[in-house]
């Protein structure tokens, strides 16, 4: 059989387009396709990132992507009353421009030798029997067939493609969150990002102001699947609920979009001829939703088991799920851990959380968030006696 | 089928991505509703992050 490439990407963000310059940095033939016009854009993300990440996935920021720079997080309980700083090596981060960032990655794509098909449509997967074997995309317009021994589908939280190859890519309404969030300017900022918990304000989610410059941000609100009515509804009114913060804020900008907070998907990621990556695989932070930097880190393991297997023959799904085994053993871990942390964070009335605050200080706070409990369960003793009903719930963790 | 208000719409991608029949897609800055592949099941109307959508009685609900 006659192929086109031998690594095929579809959907080109943050994942595919490490998957694609993984895959040609490893000798192999690579085609990258997004539907966008302008890669990066329209923008769906609060775009904040760690810093850390930077080193662990070998990547350089240009100047020109980062809006802020960010030294840590302020977390607000939902009375107002206390509020928690983080500033440490972990919490050093960027506020991106996601304009320019996806398009720096695929830049960097590009320069590795793949070839990206910009505003080209992924409409249909090509089948050899049961193995996928390419795809249909519309590139000038025009409906066209390209194979591939192997299909990276990078698609974000529509995932489709998979769909389209026959896996089950569907978030559950009780794992998803959806959030809404407006550019706006006249809005305050310092180097911080600010996280606002409150079961009234942002069900099953949070409120957040990430800084783009001394007086941008993007304010936003998620919240779990099964809320209602609408994430627009709580973010409007806590908006106008702070007029002393938000009261001279203009928006200049509506972004919105859905984040899988659910497992990350390994063995079901994978097909015959097929990797799932990113988002479409619903590998996001389960708590705090942030899932550029984790569709990078599976983006680029997709594309380099799926670059080795092309180059053997040997893309089945036997071979490929050499990818689920390792995102297993490795970043499916720690976020199965955070996946239950937020199975108990949203178990929790806002006079809990109130509680919590009140009694860990900014040390323990962070050991919480990072699923350090050990760390903190000397300390948990008094709050247990002040709120007994929390016994259950947190013992869920230990 | 649905009804998408196309004033209120942001273009999010939500309703494409939770719909379980692929009933909704994203083309450019339009989103394509598809009402022979819809089961009227009212996932993207809960999920839609600004209410643009309506379930609206289609030739399959009558
Ligand atoms: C409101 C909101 C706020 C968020 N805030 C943050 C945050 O602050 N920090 C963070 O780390 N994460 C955040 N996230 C999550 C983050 O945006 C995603 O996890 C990240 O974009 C995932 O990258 P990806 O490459 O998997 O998918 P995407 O970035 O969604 O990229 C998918 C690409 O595939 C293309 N595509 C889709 N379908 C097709 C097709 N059929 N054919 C061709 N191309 C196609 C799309 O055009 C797109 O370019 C937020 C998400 C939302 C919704
Ligand atoms: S109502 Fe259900 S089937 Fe119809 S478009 Fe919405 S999610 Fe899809
Ligand atoms: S979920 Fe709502 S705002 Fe988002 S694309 Fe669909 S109709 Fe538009």
């Amino acid at each position: 059989m006659a192929y086109d490439f031998d690594v095929i990407v579809a959907g080109c963000g943050p994942a595919g387009a490490m998957a694609a310059k993984a895959a040609a940095q490893a000798g192999c033939s690579v085609a990258a396709f997004d539907k966008r016009k302008e890669l990066g854009a329209p923008v769906r993300c609060g775009e904040g990132i760690g810093l850390h990440w930077m080193d662990e996935l070998g990547s350089k920021l240009r100047d020109k992507a980062i809006s802020a720079e960010i030294s840590g997080s302020v977390l607000v309980s939902p009375d107002w009353k206390n509020k928690v700083t983080i500033r440490n090596a972990e919490t050093k981060g960027v506020v991106v421009d996601r304009k320019v960032f996806d398009k720096d990655l695929a830049m960097d794509a590009g320069r590795a030798g793949a070839q990206i098909f910009a505003h080209s449509e992924v409409v249909g997967v090509l089948k050899d029997g049961n193995m996928v074997a390419g795809v249909k995309a519309f590139v000038d317009g025009k409906p066209q067939e390209f194979r591939a021994k192997a299909v990276i589908a990078a698609d974000g939280g529509e995932s489709t493609i998979a769909r389209l190859a026959g896996l089950n890519t569907v978030s559950t309404l009780y794992d998803t969150d959806f959030g809404v969030e407006y550019e706006m300017v006249n809005v305050e900022c310092e180097d911080l990002i600010e996280v606002y918990f409150s079961v009234a304000d942002a069900p099953r989610g949070y409120v957040w102001i990430f800084p783009k410059g001394k007086d941008v941000a993007n304010v936003g609100v998620g919240i779990g699947g099964m809320q209602s009515p609408n994430a627009k509804h709580y973010l409007d009114r806590w908006i106008k609920a702070h007029p002393e913060r938000l009261g001279k804020a203009q928006t200049v900008a509506i972004k919105g979009g859905l984040i899988p907070v659910g497992a990350p998907m390994t063995e079901g990621a994978v097909g015959e001829g097929i990797i799932v990556a990113g988002t479409a695989a619903h590998q996001v932070d389960p708590i705090h939703g942030g899932g550029i930097c984790l569709a990078m880190e599976a983006g680029k393991l997709a594309g380099e088991v799926a670059a080795k297997n092309a180059l053997a023959g040997t893309t089945d799904r036997a071979h490929l799920l050499e990818y689920a085994r390792i995102y297993e053993k490795g970043p499916a871990l720690k976020l199965l851990k955070r996946l239950r942390m937020r199975k108990v964070l949203e178990k929790l009335s806002d006079d809990d959380l109130n509680a919590i605050f009140s009694h860990l200080d900014d040390k323990d706070i962070d050991n919480l968030l990072k699923s350090n409990f050990a760390a903190v369960v000397g300390k948990m003793g008094g709050l247990l006696m002040s709120r007994p009903g929390l016994v259950k719930t947190i013992s869920a963790l230990a | 089928m649905i009804e998408i208000n196309r004033k209120l719409c942001i273009y999010c991608n939500t309703c494409t991505g939770v719909c379980p029949v692929m009933a909704n897609r994203l083309r450019e800055v339009v989103v394509e509703h598809d009402p022979e592949k819809c089961v009227d099941c009212g996932t993207c109307v809960k999920a839609c992050p600004v209410a643009a959508i309506t379930l609206r009685a289609g030739k399959k609900n009558l």
